[in-house]
């Protein structure tokens, strides 16, 4: 992995892009929570934009398929595809673990 | 060539390349995987969203469940979905409700207004007609704008025979007198009473005008 590992202590900043209430939108939120929950508690924001509220803001993030998620910070920024069912793929995804 | 030699420029650049190929692959798995129910498809900021068919499952579950006719049409009143209630209503069956005009079971003198009605398709606007069933005979509904989009019009169709909206309606409120029954305020008594002083009139309203 060429990225740097964000340091213990940073505050994350965490974009999920949904589809109103779509089975697969639910479940990458009540994944990502669980995720953050037992990883990063205390030091963490998720903002759920919903995309069938307001398309528009898909241009921001360039985002193509829902769900998406969009780390924020720390930077650099990272986008995890999928409902996030994969805990280990999202842990690294996110950088909370470090790759293979 | 070592990687010493590369430039920075160019390692710069071999370095978003990466990135981005990574993300495109984690979009194929992503959908390859069913992960995934729903695309932004459109250009720049004009994009809009796509649902896959499971997303929409469970609200279409409740539309065929519902005691009203739906219908999605096109502006020129083609129709491109409708429930079960609505093909019994005019006692069609579904399958051949699908992309036919709207207008072919709507009474003829009827038709003009049903047609500009969905033209304009300002929500929440009804309009009240008579529609033809398969038989030749007409029963009188109340068409509501429910939703607008795309160009489309979902329409809700309620039937005003005499014993039909009456009773629809009694379930709606049935429906609020038992969520008002959880709430212990005064104030939610109060409602309550009021809702079923209503209900009374509805029961009143069937007897007396049992045209409507």
């Amino acid at each position: 992995m060429t990225s740097m590992q964000p340091s213990a202590g940073e505050k994350w900043n965490l974009r999920l892009y949904t589809a109103g209430q779509s089975p697969k939108s639910l479940a990458a939120l009540a994944n990502l929570k669980k995720v953050c929950e037992e990883h990063l508690a205390g030091r963490y924001s998720i903002e759920v934009v919903d995309l069938m509220k307001n398309p528009r803001l898909a241009k921001d993030d360039q985002i193509v398929a829902i769900p998406t998620l969009v780390r924020k910070l720390p930077e650099p920024l990272r986008r995890l595809v999928g409902d996030l069912s994969d805990t280990e793929r999202t842990l690294v995804g996110l950088q909370i673990r470090p790759g293979k | 060539m070592t990687m010493e030699t590369i430039n920075p420029q160019f390692e710069k650049e071999l370095e978003t390349l990466r990135q981005r190929l990574e993300e495109a692959e984690d979009v194929r798995r992503a959908i390859t995987h069913g992960e995934v129910d729903a695309f932004v498809v459109g250009p720049g900021g004009n994009g809009r969203v796509l649902l896959l068919a499971n997303a929409y499952q469970r609200y279409r579950q409740v539309v065929e469940r519902m005691q009203q006719g739906a219908v999605t049409a096109t502006p020129g009143g083609q129709i491109l979905f409708a429930n079960q209630r609505f093909a019994d209503l005019i006692g069609v069956p579904l399958a051949q409700l699908y992309t036919a005009p709207l207008e072919t079971y709507v009474r003829v003198s009827d038709r003009a207004r049903v047609s500009q009605f969905i033209m304009l398709s300002a929500r929440d606007s009804r309009v009240e007609v008579e529609l033809t069933r398969r038989d030749g005979s007409t029963i009188p509904v109340q068409i509501e704008v429910a939703s607008f989009a795309d160009g489309y019009a979902t329409l809700l169709v309620t039937d005003l025979r005499p014993g039909q909206w009456p009773s629809f309606a009694r379930e709606a409120l049935q429906s609020i007198c038992a969520t008002l029954e959880k709430l212990e305020q005064p104030a939610a008594r109060e409602i309550r009473a009021e809702v079923e002083r209503l209900a009374g009139m509805i029961d009143e309203m069937k007897d007396v005008n049992p045209g409507r």
